[in-house]
This record gives structure tokens, C-alpha cells and sequence, in this order.
């Protein structure tokens, strides 16, 4: 079947207008006409009307609304594009209306945990076990009739794309249908797309990045170069294949894009929220005002405050992350984190492979 | 005993398809060779799969003949090796090689196709199921009441077995659609006790699958062949004979043949519930539904309904040899396997005569039934979501606004029903005193020699082998009340005699798991201790209780 055919008369949909949500409508409407869902209605009116969303111009083909009837009656191809924090949320409300025929390719980097009433993400003790963690798309599967689950990840910075600059990405899912749509939805001759089956993976490799790009943000903002940053990633790759492989994830994706890839560029960016987060904090800024200044939200702090809690419940090693929570949430003095991290007991280099 | 829920056996759906047998070869050669043909495009040629067929068959004939086997498959592979190396695939006219590969591969479809088809005899049946219950009945009264009650019987098999769940909507659902059932696989006595049970609550009758190896034997392989089965030959792996199997139980599913299929493949060999399944055949499930989608319209399309079923015994007459398979398998020790007692017609004897004697149960533990992709049906047989609405699970064949045929989806589709049927094996699972006994016995001495690997407490001398009473009456009572958190939970079901006081669980659990086995698995020691005689035993009914996260309670 020639699905390019059939596409092409069919609307693309992105839930969230953010800068990332975007971002994806504008590499969309390079192939394809859509439909951006914003939860505001006078958003939706005012990107219309000033044909920009988040900062970045938007393509003519790209319209707004905030009618989830509409976006889903029209488009089977959807791209959720919306903080974890708020995703499962989003999802009930589209749940009526998304039908066994849709398709949903969602790019949100973060976890879903089941929090007590009285539990807050950011408390000292959590309750839940590691295996209770959902990624988005186990979400989506928990809370919608939709079956046919996918997930793009990779190192795609918004404002770099919103730049037309060339980027590659991975767009995982078990079903080759998924990934063939999204693929020829979204590839480009500035978008390269990569396919894996192993969204578990390539999901997990995604959200667990977040915590080295605080991290390395923190180094940056205390004047540290190249060398001790090649360290620190080193070591960090290594804490997220340990904690991603506890999960139930294989190591292979860590290792592409959506992993070394997404690394890279977000932990040497000052484009990236996460890093800047940790480079405002070396700066010497409180948490508090970094997160009530931030204009959107960086899921790292959620994971790094996830991935310790895992790493406690599992007894894994892992020391950076340990340290960026500390240095997060329990006041720890930069210098303490660092002499901690260079005085610890060093092992064997590749003991993850 | 339940009305039947379609009275005249002419017109169950098993022997309607049975009066067309003819249709049925002719349909599976037809579909088989379409799909070989496909498969061939993408990986190796039609001439390469039929020569790795004859290969195979060759060796399996040279090494592995059954009595069952027929006399003329020699010559038959023969000649089509001859003809396949009669020209040279390059030289030879395109048309002329297409001509005669599509002849060899229709013969070999063809000769596979007739070999598996099963058949129904109405009049066979009804004569089985007016003379088996009868046989039961007189063993149980004799084995309850001497010799003479041989004659004048007071029980049935039905007192002994236990159906659960919803079986009234079942029922119903019979009519409206074809049933696939998927029981767990834990003995060969299985398909006897399943078949039993679905007609006392008056099923029509079901096909499935039984290893050619049974059709050694004339009278097994008789009552078989008529009464709903098909053949599986495991010793044939060559892609014609896989795919011819696949295309038979597909069309058969999409005709409305209701059938079981063992998901497991093969019986449990280590007690515990199946964790993997063998999804081939449970493929086919998925491809039937979709055909129907694709030629009815909606509102008139046949549907297919899952019905997992959860057998719970409190003995496994083949016990011990599973396990042994099982060590051996697993394990860097040879453990020597023991005969088969299922080969032995005095061994099956023994397990009904013990069965009926001791007050042993059996539960056939129904699960609700789910659509294909595990959604629950009403009764008129409507998917509902999880949200309690009705579903048009036709979509989830469709792609912007039309069904396709993608292999790949439906391999997907495979998994994620076999991790339903996973699911709902262990929340339907009835759980027997004799099953708790094991668990708490076997992880005790676990935990006890916590540094050793599994093969060597195995091995442990008998005087290791001892628990203390009052340690094992408490780890019972933490065991049981974590069973019962679980049981609220819908997360397992429990027999009813799991409500006694816990003194009188533990007997009746020790005196039924050591009902049959000459080697008790586990018993009072003369000083009141607990102790086994059959390590290998102990462990596989303990497996049983495996998955449930109860270790937590030693």
C-alpha cells in the first residue's frame, strides 16, 4: 500500500503547542498539512492570528485549535508533544475521542510514577517500586484504546530545528506501520529518521539523558572544560545504561541516537533546558528561582529525583546521579559533589557492555 | 450436566465443516500455497524451500519413522527429488519452472493438508459420551465403596470436577461466534478432562491439535481422528509443512470450528504457569478475525472470542518425569529421565482410581471471555473497552480508514494477546492447599541454604531436609494471608477448602500432593516435622506459586 498517497490528503495532529510541539509541526508541514492542538483556546486564536507559536514562526500549513474532537476526527497520525507531567492528564481528555485507528508518535522524555495524594515528586521518601514506572507510551496504552504506540527521540534541540538546521532522529515502535507513517510524515532533507523496534528502550534512553545534562550543566557553570565534561558523560552513559538495564530495557539503544546521541548534544548546549537548569545552579541561583523563572519545564529535575529513588530501592551504582540529587534537593555544596565524585572508588572503566 | 446449548450434534459447527472435508483441503492448499509463494518473494525461492523440505523429510524418515508414518513417503520424496533435479532452473523456460515448481509445492501442500485433517464422527461422539461418563462413574464408585460398587455407581466424574467461572455467558457466546479456548498445559490428561468438562456444561464439541505421535496407537488414533482432532507432527520444522499447519488452522478458525489450543506447546515441564507461549497457531486467531473484517461488513461480521482457562490439579500424574526434563534442560547435572507414565494404560489408571478415591479435585477455572485483542465481551458477544464503552475492534485492522493485511501488525497483535492469556492464567488460577504446602515446604529449605544454587538443594541429605512444624504452620499463615490480600485483589482465586483452620489445610494439602507419587513429596516425620522424601517433586508443585510474589513471606 502507498502510504504517501494516502497521507497526504490527511492532516498530521501535534498535542502541545510548547516550543518542542512546535518545533515537530513545522517539520510536519514540510510533507504534510496539520492540525497543532493547544489546550488555550485564546492560544490557539493568537498563533492563527500571529503565525507564531513559542517563539518560532509557524509553516502556512500548520492551523491551531483547541478542539480535541476535531483534531482527532480529522487526523490518525498524532503527534503528543506535551510534558510527562501533565501527559496522562491530556490523555484522559482525548481518550473519548481516539479511536483503535490512530496512530499516536509521542516525543515527551519523561516517566510517569503512581504518586500518593500526599506524595509530591520533588519529597526526600517516595513510595513507589521501580517496576510501578510507565513511560508515555505505556501510558497511552494504559489510557486510550489506542494500540498502534510509537515514540520519536533523539538530539533534536527545538531552536536548532527551528533554525532549519540538518538533525537526525529515532522513531521507535513494535509495529513497522507506525514507524513507516511517522517516517514518511516527518523525514525530510534536513530530518533524517532512523527505526527501531525497541521503544521501551529507546524511551528510557531519552528521559535518562535529562539527569546527565543537569549534571553537565552544573560542570560548565562552574568553568570546567572539555576534559572533565568527556568524564563526566563517560561515567553517565554508563549510569543510564545500569539503571535503564534494571528496568527491563536492552542496551543497544543507549547506544544510538535516542542515547549517546541525545547526550551529546543536549549536555553541551546552553539551548538545553536541562543543562541550563545546572549551569544557573553553578551560577550560583537557587533551584526555586531557576524553576520559577523557567518559561518551561525541565523534566530532568522529575527524572534525577526518579532515577535516585530507583537507584537507592535497586542498591545500583550510581554515583552522578546520586550527587545531582543531592546537589539538587539536598543543599550539597558543589565542591563537596565534586571531591565526592573524584574520591570515589574507581572500577573497572566498561563494566556495562 | 448442562443442556446442550445446541442439541442436535449435526449441526455443531465441528461436524458441519467435517460434511465438507473436500472444501476444507482445497481451501487450506489453495491459501498455503499463496502464502508460501509470498514468503518466498522475501527470502529464499520456492525451488530452495521445497529442496530443504526434502531434505528434512529425507532425514526424519532415515532417523525418526513412526508406525503411524505411511508406507509410500519414501517414494514420495523420492520422486519429487527427482523431479526437482529433472531441470536447470537457469536454462529452463521462466513459465516452464514456475509450472513445475507450483506443481511439486501443491503435491507436497496437498499430502501434508490430508495428513493433518481431523475429522468428527457424530455417531462416534455420541456413543463416547454416553460410555465414558459411565466407566468414570463405576471407577469412582468402586475406588470409593470396594469392588462392588463397581456395578452400581453412586458418583460421577462430574462430583470431582470443578467448573468456575462465567459459564452461562459462555454458553451464549458459543452461538454467536467460534470460541478459542487456551487452557495452561500441566498433563497429557488435559485434553480428556477439558473435553469432559466442556460437555457437562453442553459445549458442542471443540478441535484441537494432538501430536501425530498418538496416532501410533490404532484405537487412541481412531477415537481421536473422529472425535475433533487434527495432527501436529513437531518432527516436521520445513517452512511448506508449517505454513500448510497454520493455513489449516486458519481456515478452520475462520469457518467457525471453535478449537483449543495449548499456548504453552507442551506441558509445563518445571509445575509453574506458563510464562512463555508458543503463538503460532494462536497467529492464525488473529488472522481469521481479520479476514472476517475484511469480506463481511461490519454489523454481520462473525467474532472471534479468547477464553483462557486455568486447570488446577493437586497431583500431576507425569510429575515426575516433567521435572526431570525440566532439571535437565535447565540444569548442568544429568538427571536421568524416567519412562513417560503416560505411555502406560495402568498409570492412567492408577490417577483416575486415586483421584476418585481420595476426594481429589480437579477445577477448570474459566477466565472471562476477551475479544482477540483482549478487550471483554457482553453477552451478545459486543466488545467493550476499559472504559465500559462498546469498541469497534475492526479499526484496529485499518489504516486511515481501511483494513490492510500487514503480517508484521498481527505478529504484534500475537504478543500482546499472549500476554493477556498470560495475565489471566495466573488471576484465574485456583489455588489448592497441595500448591501452598509445596511453596511454603520447597522455599524454606531456600531459604535455609540460601547460598546454594537449585541442583544442590535438590541433592540435600535427608536429615537437611527437616522443618520444623511451628515454622512451617507460621510461614503457612503468612503465605495464606498474603493469598488472600492477592484473592480480593482478583489477582487468584482460592479453593474453598482454603478457608479450614490451617492445621487442617496443611493435612489435606500433604495428603493429596503425596496421593499418587510412590516417593512422598512431602510428609509428617514421625516427630511432627515437615519433611520430603522427593525433592524434585517438592519443587515442581511448588512452582505452581510461582510469579505471585509470595516469596516475599518466607
Amino acid at each position: 500500500m502507498d502510504y504517501k498517497n494516502v497521507s497526504k490528503k490527511t492532516p498530521v495532529g501535534v498535542i502541545g503547542a510548547g516550543s518542542f510541539g512546535t518545533a515537530v509541526a513545522n517539520l510536519l508541514a514540510e510533507n504534510n498539512s496539520v492540525i497543532l492542538y493547544s489546550r488555550r483556546a485564546d492560544r490557539a486564536e493568537e498563533i492563527n492570528k500571529s503565525k507564531t507559536s513559542s517563539g518560532q514562526s509557524i509553516h502556512p500549513r500548520i492551523i491551531a485549535t483547541n478542539d480535541i474532537e476535531y483534531i482527532c476526527k480529522e487526523c490518525y497520525l498524532i503527534f503528543p508533544s506535551i510534558p510527562s507531567q501533565g501527559f496522562r492528564e491530556m490523555l484522559r481528555d482525548f481518550a473519548p475521542f481516539l479511536r483503535p485507528d490512530h496512530i499516536l508518535v509521542h516525543t515527551t522524555k519523561g516517566l510517569d510514577v503512581n504518586l500518593k495524594t500526599s506524595e509530591n515528586i520533588f519529597d526526600k521518601e517516595l513510595s513507589f517500586e521501580p517496576s510501578e514506572i510507565l513511560t508515555m507510551s505505556q501510558v497511552i496504552l494504559q489510557e486510550t484504546n489506542v494500540k498502534r504506540v510509537g515514540c520519536m527521540s533523539g538530539p533534536n534541540l527545538a531552536k536548532e530545528l527551528a533554525q532549519h538546521q540538518p538533525a537526525a532522529t529515532v522513531i521507535a515502535s513494535r509495529f513497522d506501520e507506525v514507524i513507516d507513517e511517522a517516517k514518511r510524515a516527518i523525514k525530510s532533507p534536513r530530518f533524517q529518521v532512523y527505526a527501531s523496534h525497541d521503544i521501551f528502550g529507546v524511551e528510557l534512553a531519552g528521559v535518562l539523558k535529562n539527569t546527565m545534562a543537569i549534571a553537565a550543566g552544573i560542570l560548565n557553570g562552574m568553568g570546567y572544560g572539555q576534559n572533565t565534561m568527556a568524564f563526566m558523560l563517560s561515567r553517565g552513559i554508563r549510569e543510564m545504561i545500569i539503571i535503564g538495564t534494571a528496568l527491563g530495557a536492552e542496551r543497544s539503544a543507549f547506544l544510538g541516537l535516542a542515547g549517546i546521541g541525545d547526550l551529546i548534544a543536549t549536555a553541551s548546549s546552553p539551548l538545553s533546558r536541562n543543562y541550563t537548569v545546572g549551569y544557573r545552579l553553578a551560577q550560583g541561583e537557587s533551584l526555586d528561582y531557576i524553576i520559577s523563572t523557567s518559561s518551561e519545564v525541565a523534566e530532568g529535575l522529575r527524572t534525577v529525583n526518579i532515577c535516585n529513588h530507583i537507584s537507592n530501592k535497586l542498591r545500583l551504582d550510581t554515583p552522578i546521579i546520586k550527587t545531582a540529587y543531592s546537589v539538587l534537593f539536598e543543599e550539597m555544596e558543589l565542591s563537596e559533589a565534586l571531591n565526592y565524585l573524584m574520591s570515589y572508588q574507581s572500577k573497572k572503566d566498561v563494566d556495562y557492555v | 450436566m448442562l443442556e446442550p446449548v445446541i442439541p442436535n450434534i449435526q449441526d455443531w459447527p465441528i461436524a458441519r465443516i467435517a460434511r465438507h472435508q473436500d472444501e476444507i483441503i482445497e481451501d487450506v492448499s489453495e491459501e498455503s500455497l499463496s502464502q508460501i509463494i509470498h514468503l518466498s518473494e522475501h527470502s529464499k525461492s520456492i525451488r530452495d524451500l521445497i529442496a530443504q523440505a526434502v531434505y528434512l523429510e529425507r532425514i526424519r524418515i532415515k532417523d525418526d519413522s513412526w508406525d503411524v508414518d505411511p508406507e509410500d513417503e519414501p517414494d514420495f520424496w523420492a520422486k519429487i527429488k527427482k523431479r526437482l533435479s529433472s531441470y536447470d532452473p537457469i536454462l529452463t523456460d521462466k513459465n516452464e519452472v514456475v509450472k513445475i515448481e507450483n506443481d511439486l509445492l501443491k503435491k507436497i501442500v496437498k499430502r501434508y493438508t490430508e495428513e493433518i485433517i481431523g475429522n468428527f464422527d457424530p455417531k462416534l461422539y455420541w456413543f463416547a459420551q454416553q460410555t465414558l461418563p459411565i466407566f468414570f462413574g463405576r471407577l469412582l464408585s468402586a475406588s470409593n465403596g470396594g469392588i462392588k460398587s463397581l456395578f452400581k455407581p453412586k458418583m460421577a466424574l462430574k462430583d470431582r470436577l470443578f467448573l468456575t467461572g462465567p459459564i452461562e455467558k459462555i454458553r451464549q457466546l458459543s452461538t454467536k461466534g467460534t470460541v478459542i479456548l487456551v487452557p495452561t498445559h500441566f498433563s497429557n490428561l488435559d485434553s480428556i478432562i477439558i473435553g469432559y468438562g466442556m460437555t457437562t456444561i453442553g459445549l458442542p464439541a471443540f478441535q484441537y491439535g494432538a501430536g501425530l505421535n498418538l496416532f501410533n496407537s490404532r484405537i487412541l488414533g481412531y477415537f481421536m481422528g473422529n472425535l475433533g482432532a487434527y495432527k501436529l507432527d513437531r518432527r516436521k520444522k520445513n517452512l511448506i509443512y508449517i505454513e500448510t499447519l497454520k493455513a489449516y488452522s486458519r481456515i478452520n478458525v475462520y469457518k467457525g470450528a471453535h478449537t483449543i489450543f495449548f499456548p504453552g506447546g507442551t506441558r509445563s515441564r518445571a509445575g509453574n504457569i506458563e510464562k512463555d507461549l508458543k503463538l503460532g497457531l494462536v497467529g492464525t486467531v488473529i488472522e481469521a478475525q481479520r479476514m472476517h473484517f475484511e469480506k463481511e461488513d461490519n454489523n454481520s461480521a462473525h467474532k472471534i472470542f479468547i477464553l483462557p482457562l486455568t486447570v488446577s490439579y493437586h497431583f500431576v500424574l507425569e510429575a515426575s518425569s516433567l521435572i526431570s526434563e525440566h532439571l535437565k534442560r535447565t540444569g548442568k547435572e544429568q538427571f536421568i529421565i524416567s519412562d513417560d507414565p503416560f505411555q502406560s494404560a495402568r498409570a492412567i489408571f492408577k490417577f483416575f482410581w486415586e483421584l476418585f478415591s481420595a476426594s481429589s479435585d480437579i477445577t477448570l477455572s474459566f477466565s472471562e471471555p476477551m475479544d482477540i485483542f483482549g478487550n471483554q465481551v457482553d453477552d451478545d458477544g459486543n466488545s467493550i473497552d476499559k472504559f465500559g464503552n462498546k469498541i469497534d475492534i475492526k479499526n484496529y485492522f485499518s489504516i486511515n480508514g481501511k483494513i490492510t493485511k500487514d503480517p508484521q501488525r498481527e505478529q504484534v497483535y500475537t504478543k500482546m494477546l499472549g500476554d493477556k492469556i498470560l495475565e489471566k492464567f495466573m488471576t484465574a488460577n485456583t489455588v489448592y492447599s497441595s500448591h501452598m504446602v509445596a511453596f511454603v515446604a520447597f522455599e524454606i529449605l531456600k531459604k535455609k541454604f540460601k547460598d546454594t544454587d537449585i541442583f544442590t538443594i535438590l541433592r540435600l541429605p535427608e536429615e537437611d531436609r527437616e522443618i520444623a512444624w511451628d515454622d512451617f504452620v507460621f510461614t503457612c499463615n503468612r503465605v495464606r494471608d498474603e493469598l488472600y490480600h492477592l484473592n480480593n485483589h482478583n489477582k487468584v482465586k482460592l479453593a474453598p477448602h482454603m478457608t479450614l483452620e490451617m492445621e487442617d489445610i496443611i493435612e489435606h494439602g500433604i495428603r493429596n500432593v503425596g496421593l499418587y507419587h510412590t516417593l512422598n513429596p512431602i510428609f509428617r516425620t514421625k516427630e511432627g516435622n515437615i519433611s520430603s522424601e522427593d525433592l524434585k517433586l517438592l519443587y515442581f508443585y511448588h512452582n505452581r506459586l510461582e510469579g505471585y510474589g509470595l516469596q516475599k513471606c518466607i
